[in-house]
Order: structure tokens, then C-alpha cells, then sequence
């Protein structure tokens, strides 16, 4: 059985990927008007303030979902979730770096057996380095019990 | 009610119920736009190859569903926070109830906690999770 404690140790908070984007207009575009949205700054590319969704940014991925070296825990890892705390605007063109690092790593038990929930958190930052979004991937492993 | 201010928000208020589109060419599209594209968000078929029920919803469209919702109900609102558990599947072409309630309203800094969960018809919890709004102040 896997130490979370000695994971923890050894994972916690260190970067272990960067990633560039730009993102698309159009794309933007798309993932607004197909999630319902009605506001202006999301559904129209010609608005003053138009800006990425925040479920838009929930689809940023590094380009790795673990660190090189993080240990196989036997199970697929599926997706348990997102999160993302805005704060401020992310706009179509603009080249921004998403950041990776561990954010935290625990587990519950189930029924069926332990589960090991990994959260990644990306920071988007601009070219200047100043903090415009986290957001966070809930990675849900079920351990495979030893034999 | 459409929600101007943080005075306008009352503590147990329940957000009009919205339901989005989740066709499959539109859970396509979205999926096309963020970079997922391929059979398991565009093909019923293609899915339930892969073992799924049939084409999923991603689940960070759920998400947009969910803030899509907040902005008709408060259109001068920020969404600041949104944190989503994807608990169970959605499928395409089936239909996603979106419902809020508002938990917590902090007046002095113009905040709104809310409590959402996407459901299909049977009542199954999909999609479930919570938002931090801003709004102006009074």
C-alpha cells in the first residue's frame, strides 16, 4: 500500500511541467456559445472585454498529467473533477504559460478498496508573470490491492 | 429574477432551472474547441467501443453549463470559483437539469456562494459542485 504521507514528501509543490498556449478566438467563441452562455464578453469576439470561460480553462492540460518520476499506483487514473479561481481576464491571442505542480494527494476508503485522489494544479500566468487563473484536476486512482 | 446586486440575492434562493443543449453535435463541438475531438465525445457508436453507455458530456461542459446558468440568473455577476466533482457520466442526446442554490451571501464584499448540481431526468446526481460570485455592491 502506498505512504500518502511519504508522497506527499516527495511531490508536494514542485513544478514539474510548463506549457505555452494562445488561445483561439474561435475556439472561445464555440465553448461559450455551446455551453449556453449569453454574455457579451463571452459570445461576442468584438466586445471590448471578451475573455475565455472559465470552463474553458478547465480544458488547459500540461503536457503531462503526473510528474516523471511519480510512482504507478495500479489503476487508470480517471477524472474526478475541476475546479478553477479566476483572477483576471484571459484573452484570445494573448500568450500565457501554464504552470504544473502537485497541489495535494489523499485518500478515502471505499467499499471496493482505497482511492487516491491527486489534485494538479496549473497556474496561468502572463507574460509577465503575474497569476490570471489556477485551475485544478482531480485525478481519482483506485488502488489495486496487493496480493 | 434577473439578479442586479448583492442586495438583490436572498439566502435559500433557488436559480431558475436551466437546460442546456447537449445534442450530440453540440457536445461535439465543444469538444472539437477545446482539443478533445474523437469518438468518445462525437460517436454514440465510437463511445460504447470504448465501453461507455454512449457519447459523453465532458464534464468541464457541465461546468460551463453551470456558470452559463449563474450569468442568465445574475448577468452583472463574476464567477470567480467554480469547483465541479464529475460523480457519473452525462450522455449526449440525453437531457441535463442544472439547478443552484444560494448558501452563503457576504453583503460587505458583494459575494454569493451557490450549491449547483446537474441532474438527469431519472434525478441521478451527474455533475455536482460549487461557485463563488461577484456582484456589485449596492
Amino acid at each position: 500500500m502506498v505512504d500518502i504521507d511519504e508522497l506527499k514528501k516527495q511531490f508536494l509543490n514542485a513544478e514539474f511541467d510548463s506549457k505555452n498556449f494562445v488561445l483561439d478566438a474561435e475556439n472561445l467563441l464555440v465553448v461559450a456559445k455551446t455551453s449556453g452562455e449569453t454574455r457579451a464578453q463571452f459570445i461576442d469576439a468584438e466586445h471590448a472585454d471578451f475573455q475565455a470561460t472559465p470552463a474553458f480553462l478547465c480544458s488547459l492540460a500540461s503536457g503531462r498529467h503526473l510528474p516523471i518520476d511519480f510512482p504507478a499506483l495500479g489503476g487508470i487514473p480517471m477524472d474526478g473533477g475541476k475546479a478553477v479561481e479566476c483572477f483576471a481576464p484571459i484573452r484570445a491571442g494573448q500568450p500565457i504559460t501554464g504552470k504544473s505542480h502537485l497541489h495535494d494527494i489523499y485518500d478515502k476508503q471505499g467499499r471496493s478498496g482505497r482511492m487516491i485522489f491527486i489534485v494538479v494544479r496549473m497556474e496561468i500566468v502572463d507574460a509577465q508573470e503575474t497569476l490570471l487563473a489556477v485551475s485544478d484536476s482531480r485525478l481519482v486512482i483506485r488502488e489495486k490491492p496487493t496480493a | 429574477m434577473s439578479i442586479e446586486n448583492i442586495l438583490d440575492v436572498e439566502f435559500g434562493t433557488e436559480l431558475p432551472v436551466f437546460e442546456p443543449d447537449t445534442t450530440l453535435a453540440n457536445v461535439g463541438a465543444f469538444a472539437r474547441a477545446v482539443g478533445w475531438g474523437g469518438s468518445r465525445f462525437e460517436s454514440h457508436e465510437g463511445a460504447r467501443k470504448e465501453g461507455f453507455p454512449g457519447a459523453l458530456v465532458p464534464g468541464i461542459m457541465g461546468m460551463g453549463f453551470l456558470v452559463s446558468a449563474i450569468h442568465r440568473w445574475a448577468p452583472t455577476g463574476t464567477v470567480e470559483h467554480i469547483d465541479g466533482v464529475f460523480r457519473a457520466p452525462m450522455i449526449a442526446d440525453t437531457p441535463a437539469i442544472i439547478s443552484a442554490v444560494v448558501t452563503d451571501i457576504d453583503e460587505d464584499e458583494g459575494l454569493v456562494e451557490l450549491d449547483m448540481t446537474v441532474k438527469n431526468t431519472k434525478d441521478e446526481t451527474r455533475v455536482f459542485g460549487t461557485a463563488r460570485l461577484r456582484l456589485p455592491k449596492a
